[in-house]
């Protein structure tokens, strides 16, 4: 019986290559769990350039260096995100466009990780992971209990991927991000963008990742994205929206058949 | 590592352009039909890491010792691997597990066969939505509450549950005054005054059911929180109950049971029927940072009629309340950490 077992799960995503869509699926997913009856927490790890209060439209983005530095508790470090009849999340974050943790190293990375875990509060903590391979940004992946990898058709996209999952591979010993491929034009394009990764992981780390499913491309995702506000309430039926959730049942979101949130389904 | 993308009139021009630019070691990684016709192969290549990269392992290449080594590190890293992921659901498993906790045996069997009922294929899922239907959670509003009568057995922590009960009152804005129900034992008003200082908290002291319930009656009407501290004694003995039955009875008063995890699991389930037979109606579970096995946890927390207001897991006023949500009694049940499985 150990303090990890009791404190929230705790799932990454990166992608290595910015503009992939992370902050989008970060939050998207935290919607989804947050409908299913989870208490949830985002995690804004991009601790220099922290844009995920502003994707939302937030006023208010936490005080994740007031945290770090001691001064206040988590529970008044977070600010609340309600959006419209949907269940409300928490989010952690810097000020947008302060640069207020531009230096944030390895070793505030692993405070604020440890500082995560214990976050009882919360079932699930959605790290939103900076863009590269820094030290700072792979600690958080080797930290969390389910990392995702988020990748897009393109080409510079994949092996930059590639590179997020052979340096996390290093660093745990052989545990492998699953894979998630977004801006896709189908399922088809998706599974072969997949497993060119998966073979490339295959053939040079030893090790296979897991295809956890895609987000296809959506124009309504950029619209949402622009609106600053949330796909599920602009456009609750696209496809990007049904995409989240069925993400969500593979992160183990079944727990929602346990509590379902009075929300809109 | 290099990824190019060859388009060509068909497959085999295209494996030969991919030999002859990336060489033999080249991987495909994907072929797809082209737009205007013809194949598009996509092939990668890893080049040599930087020295840089290179970890621990580095020794000469050709050596056959060294080779030994490396193929056994590497069949070591890649166990762990293997194991993670979600576990299925598996009856028998999951009976082992229950066993390794000491949970007690018809409620491991009843657990499991409702686990299995759910048709959830993720074992600590189904487990969840298994001790869902059966845990109550009742975490304490400290806002609204009026007074507390904490009661259980001797040596479970019912006086530091008092001082952490004041110290979230206090953060939640109230007031509050600590009653020491308890003035024979040893040393007891002593402790509760020694916390009542450093939470800025009233105290006072009852040696009787009629200066108790004044007391508390006062503490009310000012709209201070009274969280009174009693004596320990076995709530599975009839004529001692009935002694705290009546106190509970105090106008409102609530009484918390207090347990121990520490506590063999049949024998908390008894001292939690045994509270609620006094009108308890929440518990709190002190110790669960000691308890390697999570039986007497989950006994206490799914015993019919009593939900489960918060656990402890530090003997000091900073650790705190915590609360418990099913998920995560089901992982500690299902997922047990290597060491505690003996």
């Amino acid at each position: 019986m150990t303090l990890k077992s009791l404190g929230p799960r705790l799932t990454a995503i990166g992608s290595g290559k910015g503009g992939t869509g992370k902050t989008f699926v970060a939050v998207a997913l935290a919607q989804a769990f947050a409908d299913l009856g989870e208490r949830v927490l985002v995690c804004d790890a991009d601790l220099g350039l922290a844009n995920v209060a502003v994707q939302l439209g937030l006023a208010n983005s936490g005080d994740l260096p007031g945290l770090l530095a001691g001064k206040i508790l988590l529970a008044d470090a977070v600010a609340h995100v309600g959006i419209g009849s949907h269940a409300s999340f928490d989010l952690l974050s810097a000020p947008a466009g302060s640069g207020a943790l531009a230096d944030a190293d390895a070793e505030t990375a692993e405070r604020l990780a440890a500082l995560l875990k214990r976050a009882c509060g919360y079932d699930r903590v959605l790290i939103d992971l900076g863009a590269g391979v820094g030290a700072a940004t792979m600690t958080f992946a080797a930290h969390a209990d389910d990392t995702l990898v988020l990748a897009t058709p393109d080409p510079a996209s994949l092996t930059d991927a590639y590179a997020f999952a052979k340096l996390m591979v290093k660093r745990t010993g052989g545990r492998a991000p699953a894979i998630v491929i977004n801006l896709a034009a189908g399922a088809g394009e998706a599974k072969r963008t997949a497993d060119a990764l998966i073979r490339s992981a295959q053939t040079f780390l030893k090790v296979m990742p897991d295809y956890l499913g895609f987000v296809p491309n959506d124009l309504r995702v950029v619209e949402a994205v622009r609106r600053q506000t949330m796909l599920c309430v602009l456009h609750p039926q696209s496809p990007a929206v049904a995409a989240i959730e069925a993400l969500a049942g593979a992160l183990g979101g079944q727990i929602g058949n346990l509590k379902i949130a009075p929300s809109l389904r | 590592m290099q990824l190019r993308t060859f388009i060509a009139k068909d497959m085999n021009a295209a494996l030969a352009s991919v030999r002859a630019e990336m060489g033999p070691e080249a991987v495909i990684v994907g072929s797809e039909r082209a737009k205007g016709g013809g194949v598009m192969v996509r092939a990668a290549l890893e080049e040599p890491d930087a020295p840089v990269l290179e970890d621990e392992i580095g020794e000469p290449v050709n050596d056959v010792d060294a080779d030994f080594r490396n193929a056994m590190i590497r069949r070591l890293r890649d166990k762990p691997a293997a194991k993670s992921g979600r576990r299925r659901f598996d009856r028998s498993e999951l009976l082992a597990s229950f066993a390794r906790h000491r949970l007690p045996d018809a409620m491991g069997h009843a657990l499991a066969e409702a686990s299995a009922k759910t048709n959830v294929s993720d074992m600590t899922l189904a487990l969840a939505a298994a001790i869902d239907a059966r845990m109550k959670s009742t975490p304490i509003d400290f806002v609204s509450a009026k007074a507390f009568l904490l009661v259980g057995p001797n040596g479970v922590g019912k006086t530091a549950v008092a001082a952490k009960l004041a110290a979230h009152a206090r953060l939640a804005g109230r007031a509050v005054t600590l009653i020491a129900g308890d003035v024979a034992g040893a040393g007891a008003v002593a402790r509760l005054n020694a916390f009542a200082e450093h939470l800025d908290a009233a105290i006072a002291t009852a040696d009787s059911a009629f200066a108790l319930a004044s007391l508390t009656g006062d503490a009310v009407a000012q709209g201070t929180l009274a969280v009174i501290d009693t004596a320990g004694f076995d709530p599975r003995q009839p004529k001692i109950a009935a002694v705290y039955a009546a106190l509970a009875k105090i106008e409102s008063v609530e009484p918390v049971g207090v347990l121990s995890a520490l506590t063999d699991a049949e024998e908390i389930a008894e001292m939690a029927s045994g509270l609620a037979r006094i009108g308890v109606t929440r518990l709190i579970i002190t110790a669960v940072d000691l308890a390697r096995r999570a039986g007497a946890l989950a006994a206490a927390a799914m015993t019919p009629g009593v939900g489960l207001a918060h656990i402890t897991r530090s003997p000091f006023v900073a650790g705190g309340l915590e609360t418990l949500t099913p998920l995560a009694l089901s992982r500690l049940l299902a997922e047990s950490e290597q060491e505690s499985a003996q």
